[in-house]
């Protein structure tokens, strides 16, 4: 009987909706565009819960976040989970995201990201792929404030990317 | 102190804003007309008119009636099949003044049955990738098999009755139809699997430890029971989705529960037969917990639990539970518990405080569990009544969920027995508000299946109280560095990214919580800032404690709706609160208040040029006019340097005389004299309506906080004025300065203009330290 010991996680979704825990699969990740710095500032919020499972799983089975301990080892994978997981075109060119840190607050874990040298932004696209391997339902809030115009918007598996055009 | 004691002065200065608005251009085109939008518009369209069964004040009227159920149940586990079966006597009373013709009973664990429509009802979709436990599951069609099998439905002659299931109700047809104030009794007789709700998830079911073979169950829905009928909803009749929880009849309990020998059983109720199932060294234990206030006593000690884990008793027990009065009934069993109990002080009553724990739970559990429980009951029977059952349980489960007396929580250790913060932190806040649930909604009884909000709302709001007292009973259960218990729902500010976010994604609170979408911030976090807020900021921690415990007071052991709960804290209260729950609980409006402008205004001389231009612009004659004080605008066109110097009274003799005429001595020398006014805006970009919260700076550093109601509003949703005459000089004007209404976006609060660090450079700035 032990092989047949599978999940359905979708029937489970409505079951995991526990009393307390937060239910639902969301990371949130602002960007904006600070056109006078030439800079792009990206600030994700993940549930340290959520990311502590994903690093367990992925890199290493022994870390626990936000004990202020191996903070260095957990900075060198959160860069580089995110750094797989984040993609984002600027007028058509693939950009290089830097890691600038982390820091918790409650059960959040606030991510800063930052690509730099940018002088406009006619088109931009972005890739979240945060947690779907290790969600089904896990859905990434983006939240985009360039030229001055907000936007917001979820990525989720089936549809993981989206396209902006400022023309 | 810099109240406006120049009222006459600030009377002519606000006719002096009228006289502006008198010489705008004509009229623009005619609008059509409309219906009463006002922010402040009574809630009569949204609430039924009050009738007997309920109150204008949200009481129950004098025609308020609720059903009775009673139930006699024999239950057995079978701990190799993981199998429970039961039978059962349901003792029905129509308390109604309607006949019946049927009774619906609940099927709970119908929705885990292989014919259940809930997994029809998500919607899914093909990504790149997919896990292989997900893809398996989906799509190679293996279910685990639950629900209820149900043998007998009969009435107490043993005839069967006719009866029929409709997914997770079962219509039972009554011989002859029910009258008011008649009983009828039937049996029923079931059996299901019980799931894994760590594998399987769920709100009960076992968890397994490949250690020694063993399971913990922690059982709940494990039996038919009745379904609510109501004067708002008749036989409640909305299905178990999974989601939404529980309507439950108050009734009074008698069950027997065999399970193997060497488990270790607590559940809802007194235990009748103590003496059958306690060994004599737990009966002096028990004997002496009933007098520990201070430390829990280990009834079952963890050396015992680990010594009868690695065994399995052939043998069985029956443990007898009665309970009085109460909505539903859970237990906990397994040979793994370690079980610890202490006394508990409320106004007027000792309890008991409880938990069952697993050695996987400790240290974290023999330390915490049982103290936050006592510290639980202490604090929400402050808040509303002193807590009317004898014990609160709580259980070791990774979930966390709530029945009468009974409730189960996460918190787990690692295997060294290590535990972080949020662990702990986590552990304790589930373990308040499951506990908290005792009073909401199993004493309150609440329809949760038709809103969420009322029971997890409100209970979440109590627990951020509870948190807090907590803290400061227990301060060695805070970690180094913590002055406070650390409370994620609660603080204004925590909502602002739910409510300031995508309007395509959020629900207003007064949504069935199966449609709404997110789920947590929607039913819990959202109603308990806004009940968090209006009792610090708007009615005071005096008015609403009063009006909270009032609603709590009205509805112990009853049914109330939403309406009887808004209705109560203003009846109790004197504050027509009908503005806060039409934008809090049934829009998705949020605040975002703002400093639109500040204009600073001179007293200068009524000089004849000045005198004449007013008296033409009014068709007046000179000498017609009253009494004027003239006032320049800094920066406009007629202001000049030298308006700077002078006080109003030097400047405007007008003033002076009028005094003079009007005022004995003695009165002139309590009059201030302001010498600063100005004009201040407020804009209100949300859709909220809130008090205006502000704080004056002036220059010699002193500040000055004045709330305006937030009936401000009322005429203008847009933006309001304030001329503010004072003796000294403003410097700053904030509003919203400790962040307690939820604005979301506070860039707009200050003048002058603070450019606000970015959370994004702020983060940088501190790590380049």
């Amino acid at each position: 009987m032990k092989a047949f010991k599978f999940v359905l996680l979708i029937l489970l979704l409505p079951l995991l909706a526990y009393t307390t825990a937060h239910k639902f699969y969301v990371t949130v990740t602002q960007i904006e565009f600070i056109i006078e710095k030439q800079t792009v500032q990206i600030i994700s919020r993940i549930f340290i819960d959520d990311f502590e499972a994903l690093i367990r799983q992925r890199y290493d089975e022994n870390i626990t976040l936000d004990t202020s301990k191996e903070e260095i080892l957990i900075d060198i994978y959160i860069e580089r989970y995110l750094k797989e997981k984040i993609k984002i075109k600027i007028n058509d060119s693939i950009k290089n995201i830097v890691f600038i840190g982390k820091e918790y607050e409650d059960d959040i874990v606030y991510c800063y990201l930052e690509i730099e040298n940018i002088q406009s932004i006619n088109s931009f696209e972005i890739t979240s792929q945060i947690l779907f391997d290790l969600f089904d339902e896990q859905q990434n809030i983006i939240k985009t404030n360039i030229n001055s115009k907000t936007k917001s918007f979820i990525l989720i598996p089936q549809n993981y990317k989206r396209v902006l055009n400022f023309n | 102190m810099n109240k406006f004691k120049y009222y006459f002065l600030s009377a002519l200065f606000v006719s002096f804003g009228v006289f502006a608005q008198e010489q705008e251009p004509e009229q623009p085109e005619r609008k059509p007309g409309h219906t009463n939008q006002n922010k402040f518009k009574q809630l009569y369209d949204e609430f039924s008119t009050p009738n007997m069964f309920r109150a204008g004040s949200g009481a129950p009227g004098p025609a308020y009636y609720q059903q009775q159920a009673d139930y006699k149940m024999d239950i057995v586990l079978d701990d190799d099949k993981a199998r429970l079966s039961g039978y059962e006597t349901i003792t029905y009373t129509n308390n109604s003044p309607d006949e019946l013709k049927y009774l619906w009973v609940q099927l709970d664990q119908n929705m885990r049955a292989r014919d259940s429509k809930t997994p029809l009802i998500n919607t899914s979709g093909f990504s790149g990738v997919q896990r292989a436990s997900t893809f398996t599951s989906s799509y190679l069609k293996y279910r685990f098999d639950g629900g209820f099998i149900i043998e007998e439905v009969s009435d107490i002659n043993g005839r069967a009755l006719p009866h029929m299931i409709n997914r997770t109700m079962m219509r039972v047809e009554l011989p002859a139809p029910m009258q008011t104030g008649e009983k009828f009794s039937f049996n029923i007789k079931w059996w299901y699997n019980i799931n894994d709700h760590v594998k399987d998830g769920g709100r009960s079911g076992y968890e397994y430890f490949e250690e020694n073979d063993n399971r913990i169950y922690v059982i709940a829905q494990f039996f038919p029971r009745m379904a609510v009928y109501s004067d708002v909803e008749g036989w409640q009749n909305s299905q178990f989705w999974g989601r939404d929880e529980f309507a439950l009849t108050f009734g009074d309990y008698e069950v027997n529960i065999t399970v193997p020998a060497d488990h270790i059983l607590d559940g809802t109720g007194r235990l009748t037969n103590r003496k059958e199932v306690f060994s004599k060294d737990m009966m002096k234990r028990y004997a002496k917990a009933k007098k520990s206030f201070d430390e829990p006593v280990l009834i079952v000690t963890q050396e015992e639990a680990e010594a009868t884990e690695k065994k399995k008793s052939s043998d069985t027990k029956t443990w007898k539970l009665h309970a009085e009065n109460v909505r539903d009934f859970g237990f906990a069993t397994s040979r793994k518990f370690i079980w610890d109990m202490m006394a508990v002080k409320l106004e007027n009553k000792n309890v008991m405080a409880v938990s069952l724990y697993s050695k996987e739970g400790n240290p974290l559990w023999e330390d915490w569990s049982t103290k936050t429980v006592a510290s639980t009951l202490i604090s929400y029977s402050r808040m509303t009544f002193d807590y009317p059952y004898h014990k609160a349980i709580s259980v070791h489960a990774p979930m966390g969920m709530e029945y009468p007396m009974i409730c189960f929580n996460f918190g787990r250790p690692d295997k060294e027995g290590n535990y972080s913060d949020r662990t702990k932190y986590g552990m304790m806040g589930v373990i308040i508000h499951e506990v908290g649930h005792n009073f909401f909604p199993m004493i309150i009884n609440s329809d949760e299946r038709q809103w969420t909000w009322m029971d997890e709302g409100l209970n979440t709001f109590v627990q951020y109280i509870a948190q807090g007292d907590f803290g400061k009973l227990y301060p060695a259960a805070l970690s180094e560095g913590h002055d406070i218990f650390p409370s994620r729902r609660g603080p204004a500010k925590n909502i602002v990214p739910y409510m300031g976010g995508n309007q395509d994604f959020i629900a207003p609170i007064m949504t069935k919580g199966l449609n709404t979408y997110q789920f947590g911030n929607n039913a819990y976090g959202k109603p308990a800032t806004a009940l968090n807020i209006l009792r610090e900021t708007i009615m005071g921690p005096e008015l609403f404690d009063y009006a909270f415990k009032e609603y709590a007071r009205r509805w112990k052991f009853k049914h109330p709706t939403p309406e009887d709960f808004f209705r109560t804290m203003e009846d109790a209260s004197a504050m027509d609160l009908d503005w806060f729950w039409r934008g809090w609980f049934y829009t998705t409006d949020y605040v975002d208040i703002g400093l639109k402008e500040v204009k600073r205004y001179y007293v200068v001389p009524a000089t004849k040029e000045r005198i004449e231009a007013t008296a033409k612009r009014f068709n007046r004659t000179v000498e017609e006019l009253p009494p004027l004080v003239y006032m320049v605008e800094e920066g406009s066109e007629e202001f000049t340097e030298d308006m700077r110097t002078g006080s109003p009274l030097e400047n405007a003799p007008t003033l002076k005389e009028y005094l003079m005429d009007n005022f004995t001595s003695e009165e002139r020398k309590e009059i201030k004299e302001p010498k600063y006014f100005y004009s201040v805006t407020f804009e209100k970009p949300g859709g909220l309506v809130m008090p205006l919260i502000v704080e004056y700076t002036y220059a010699d550093g002193t500040k000055e906080k004045i709330t305006y109601p937030a009936q401000i509003w009322r005429l203008n949703d847009n933006e309001v004025s304030k001329a503010i005459a004072s003796d000294k000089e403003i410097v700053g004007i904030i509003i919203d300065p400790d962040l307690e209404t939820a604005d979301i976006d506070t860039s707009n609060n200050s003048w002058p203009k603070e450019e606000q660090e970015s959370l994004f450079d702020a983060f940088k700035n501190k790590i380049k330290d």
